[in-house]
């Protein structure tokens, strides 16, 4: 077995596991509230009005300056005209530390800091945003958002409504973690990416490897003309590692890339990986890729790893459920979807065997989309969006929960805004969204005994999918010939084909709890001016029974 | 080279301003070297979709990018917070991750003062552009589509703003400039048919609205009634956004290292490369210029090294790689930057003549999703989108269902057959201000498109 072994320590897995227990798939609010309290989040016992003594919640503590600055941005943006407006104060930190073999290729940090201002007047959105902030600065940049709200809703009205929300102040809410990214010296940083190339490059055959530690940490301060006030802190961790083996000849090389996930946690998700321990592991993957046998092209039974699978359901399942993207509202970049007419599909369309449940989910710990409440001040959530194997959900913001509202019966939204930093408009961003494990509690074993002609895949590789999602082809890093129930040889150049709605029916078997994973990305990429996204997808180990496979060679 | 102005919450810092900025950080430095960045500017932008203007606005911001450096160990920090207390603590921490960071033997001494060629690649009618003007030209493209019964989605991205670099060894380097992107996706309300257009320069006045409009309606109704083609080998005739669309990564493979050690395309067996060797087609010079017209980038790279006019290829022969300065020392060559744009020399066959000339064969308009497949043989996949046909017997004869292809550019540039003029397209897959990428029409045979796509 060559498969990375992750150690008993504390994992996005192991947490999630622990706490997935306590999520519903619907959740009600007092369970959300015991689940959030877990989770970190703290919530004031009586909301205090603007500016009205210290707040209830002894965790929510803005700068006071930058709580007048965003009061008195909301009492520009009424006072200009708009009837509603959402203000955000944030600064993010960027810290990304990479080597290459023995040495050091970048040690760089990144602050950015600003306010960004939204206002809605009549039907029509104007956004403005600045780094600088003083009173002269925010109020002209209030009166900006609100002075092109008012030029696109005379020339081009649109016609937004917001959909009810229970409006929160004085709230503070963090990612769970342990140890703060920005808490661990770049000494000891380096140190550990030094111990995983010194691990790889132990490997005979292995010529080169890159390795990173990307942390960012975000501290948001959120108002609307509502009344809402929330402060939040977001930690996300990525490591990265790629090692290459160069054929004695020359004429070919092998990458092994994407060993483990990023993760909304704190340093001690990246301890509990292990990575030097299983860079070894690594290194031989990339050489043996060099001699693996190329895949002899045609119809092959799939058994998909967490660590692939993620990025498949990212595509196929994430993507075409954004019902601003089924509606048009992407169709000049990311494109529609095939889940669309909403009215043509909602409970209607059977995307896969009863037993496959997705759920949109923004409170799963270690989540790259988990936060305590979304970009209009809609508190994190969990809700189905395949339900026995019938699509029966799309994400939504405030925005867009009306237009489907006669269809579900929901008539809020699924907390799905989002805004990358202070100086992009908020809008519908993908949650978590996660295959459920089975019930059965198939392990890995079970399902690869299931197979008799089959490619067990891990990591993912080259992704590519059309523009409404159908077609896609999807690449791995490792791959193994599964003969008869039993993992065979290492097969290279493998690359399957296929159209979402059949292969998600073709959906066999899937694994249970033990077998579950999160994988993560931090560029989850929408919109124009495009914006990058932090999401995580769930899934257990999963067999697609007749899938195409093509030789990429 | 037109007048700064001195105010940044629109065009971004002067000269003057950039220079002070930068003296603020120098001066306050203790490192043994220093290199500062600055970045200003302002962007806008409006989107439409479903015959609206669904958002629209403006950020401005300014950025100060210090690395200290204490014999071989660096650090960068950035940060847009620009008082002195800010900017102070920015240079300390700077100074302080730089002495506890490992050693980097690969760091090259800062660039002293260097010579660069004049380029302005700021243009007036970009920097000038308004609110209520994006609202215009938004309008514009709803009302055509709105008289054709078709669905608009569209997005106009404008920046202006300035970079300037200096380092503790006096070298300084400043410049303005302006890009703008405008782009049009038009539907039929059913969704059984789409259309594109759109434009990418410098300047605003070279942004064609109303041809973009008229462009996307007709290639929305052309496309209507696509019927069936089976996936296989194809002579393509790419229009210039899709060759640009292929071409834009192009422009980050011409690098001798990774040649060098064995990683690319350009590798020979033994640790060398092929320049000097003909590679593809003697149809093919890929050149890059900061100063080519409306298509203008930076004269010089992020640490200050001059970029000048390059050529690539030059009729299907590599001329250069790309060169970091400290592979350049290793293997005793000239530092060479890699293309900050990249243009294909045109020819002269119209797209009419290569329809023309074409027995059987398929004509597509662009592509979306290119990932690699493969670094050795640079090899990609991707779909088509917004207008696929086939041409039979010298016209094009139905629309036909999107495709997949899986293909080698490397391939794909040795099959070249004709070649139309090259003209400046928008060549990024999210139609924001990029890198400028200036190619022709081009047909090439056996193109693989490997499977079908539904999508439309």
């Amino acid at each position: 077995m060559l498969r990375p072994k992750r150690s008993d320590g504390l994992t996005a897995h192991n947490i999630t596991t622990a706490l997935q227990h306590a999520i519903d798939q619907r959740l009600s609010r007092r369970d959300f509230m015991k689940l959030a309290g877990i989770a970190g989040l703290t919530v004031a016992a009586v909301p205090s009005q603007w500016g009205c003594g210290p707040a209830s919640d002894p965790k929510f503590n803005p700068v006071p300056q930058e709580r007048a600055l965003i009061e008195q941005a909301i009492e520009a943006v009424k006072d200009a005209g708009a009837s509603y407006g959402d203000v955000r104060i944030s600064r993010h930190w960027y810290e990304s530390i990479t080597t290459r073999e023995k040495q050091i290729t970048g040690v760089s940090s990144t602050d950015s800091y600003g306010i960004g201002i939204r206002a809605l007047v009549g039907g029509s959105w104007g956004f403005a945003a600045t780094r600088i902030l003083t009173t002269d600065s925010v109020a002209k940049t209030a009166k900006k958002a609100v002075e092109i709200a008012k030029i696109n809703n005379r020339i081009a009205p649109s016609d937004v409504t917001l959909a009810p929300i229970d409006v929160v102040r004085d709230v503070y809410w963090e990612t769970p973690h342990e140890i703060d990214p920005f808490d661990v010296s770049i000494e000891d940083k380096a140190a550990l990416l030094f111990q995983i190339n010194e691990a790889a490059l132990q490997t005979d055959g292995v010529n080169f490897i890159s390795s990173g530690i990307q942390s960012v940490k975000e501290q948001r301060l959120l108002a609307t003309t509502e009344g809402t006030l929330i402060q939040q802190t977001f930690l996300r961790i990525n490591p990265s590692v790629n090692i290459t083996a160069v054929s004695a000849d020359g004429r070919d090389f092998q990458t092994r890339g994407n060993v483990a996930a990023a993760a909304s946690l704190g340093w001690e998700y990246i301890l509990g990986l292990d990575l030097p321990g299983n860079a070894p592991r690594w290194g031989e993957e990339a050489v043996m890729k060099l001699s693996a046998t190329p895949v002899e092209p045609g119809t092959w039974d799939l058994v998909l790893h967490p660590s692939h699978l993620w990025l498949t359901i990212h595509e196929n399942v994430g993507h075409p459920t954004e019902l601003d993207r089924a509606l048009g509202y992407e169709a000049n970049y990311a494109g529609t979807s095939f889940l669309s007419p909403p009215e043509e599909v909602l409970n209607k369309l059977r995307l896969g065997p009863e037993f496959m449940q997705f759920q949109g989910n923004r409170t799963e710990v270690g989540g790259g989309a988990t936060v305590g409440f979304d970009d209009e001040g809609v508190p994190a959530e969990a809700w189905p969006i395949i339900k026995d194997g019938i699509f029966v959900d799309y994400q939504t913001t405030r925005e867009q929960a009306a237009w489907i509202s006669d269809l579900t019966g929901i008539t809020r939204g699924h907390g799905c805004s989002y805004g990358q930093t202070w100086a992009r408009i908020p809008f519908q961003r993908m949650p978590n969204v996660s295959l459920m494990p089975g019930e059965d509690d198939y392990s890995e074993e079970d399902v690869i005994a299931a197979t008799d002609h089959g490619i067990f895949i891990e990591g993912n590789g080259s992704y590519s999918i059309d523009q409404q999602r159908y077609n896609f082809q999807f690449a791995g890093q490792v791959f193994w010939e599964i003969k008869n129930g039993k993992k065979h040889r290492m097969l290279r150049d493998v690359a399957y084909v296929g159209r979402t709605p059949e292969f998600w029916n073709s959906l066999a078997m899937i694994g249970g709890e033990q077998t579950y994973e999160l994988g993560t990305t931090f560029g989850d990429a929408k919109g124009q001016p495009g914006q990058s996204n932090a999401v995580s997808h769930g899934c257990p180990i999963s067999l697609f029974r007749n899938a195409t496979i093509l030789n990429t060679a | 080279m037109p007048q700064s102005p001195s105010t940044e919450d629109r065009y971004g810092l002067s000269e003057q301003e950039s220079r002070a900025l930068c003296m603020r950080v120098l001066n306050s430095s203790k490192a043994e070297h220093v290199r500062v960045q600055v970045q200003s500017g302002w962007r806008g932008f409006t989107r439409v979709a479903t015959n609206r203007i669904t958002t629209s606005g403006g950020s401005e911001d300014v950025s100060v990018r210090i690395v200290s450096v204490f014999g071989k160990r660096l650090a960068s920090i950035q940060t847009n917070s620009l008082d002195d207390a800010s900017l102070g603590a920015a240079v300390r921490k700077s100074e302080e991750l730089a002495r506890i960071a490992p050693e980097n033997p690969e760091y090259m001494p800062e660039l002293g003062s260097q010579q660069y060629v004049p380029v302005s690649a700021y243009y007036d009618a970009t920097g000038q552009m308004t609110p209520d003007a994006r609202a215009q030209a938004a309008v514009y493209a709803i009302e055509k589509s709105q008289q054709s019964q078709t669905v608009a989605a569209g997005y106009l991205d404008v920046r202006a703003g300035t970079r300037a670099i200096a380092t503790s060894n006096d070298l300084f380097a400043y410049q303005q400039a302006t890009g703008v992107s405008s782009t049009l996706t038009i539907r039929t309300p059913d969704g059984t048919s789409s259309g594109w257009a759109g434009d990418h320069a410098n300047n605003w006045a070279n942004i064609e609205t109303e041809r973009i409009a008229e462009d996307a309606v007709r290639k929305c109704n052309d496309w209507r009634g696509k019927t069936a083609l089976d996936p296989g080998k194809y002579t393509i005739i790419l229009e210039p956004t899709a060759m640009g669309m292929l071409m834009s990564r192009m422009s980050r493979v011409f690098d001798a290292r990774r040649a060098d050690e064995g990683r690319s395309y350009f590798s020979k067996p033994g640790g060398n490369n092929k320049i000097g060797e003909r590679i593809f087609s003697t149809r093919v010079t890929l050149r890059s210029d900061p100063a080519m017209l409306d298509a203008e980038t930076a004269p010089f790279t992020n640490d200050g090294q001059p970029i000048n006019s390059r050529d690539w290829v030059e009729n299907g022969v590599l001329k250069n790689l790309s060169y970091s300065r400290f592979w350049a020392e290793k293997k005793g060559k000239e530092a060479l930057p890699a293309p900050s744009n990249l243009a294909m020399v045109g020819g002269n066959d119209s797209l009419e003549d290569m329809i023309r000339s074409t027995q059987r064969g398929v004509l597509i308009t662009r592509f979306w999703y290119i990932r690699g497949l493969n670094p050795r043989t640079i090899s990609y996949t991707g779909l088509t989108r917004d207008g696929t046909f086939l041409i039979e017997n010298g016209k094009i004869s139905r629309p036909v269902n999107n495709f997949r292809f899986n293909q080698s550019l490397a391939e794909l540039l040795k099959n070249i057959e004709m070649v139309g003029p090259s003209v400046q397209v928008a060549a990024s897959e999210n139609s924001s201000v990029s890198m400028p990428i200036i190619v022709p029409a081009v047909k090439v045979r056996d193109f693989t498109l490997a499977s079908v796509s539904d999508a439309i």
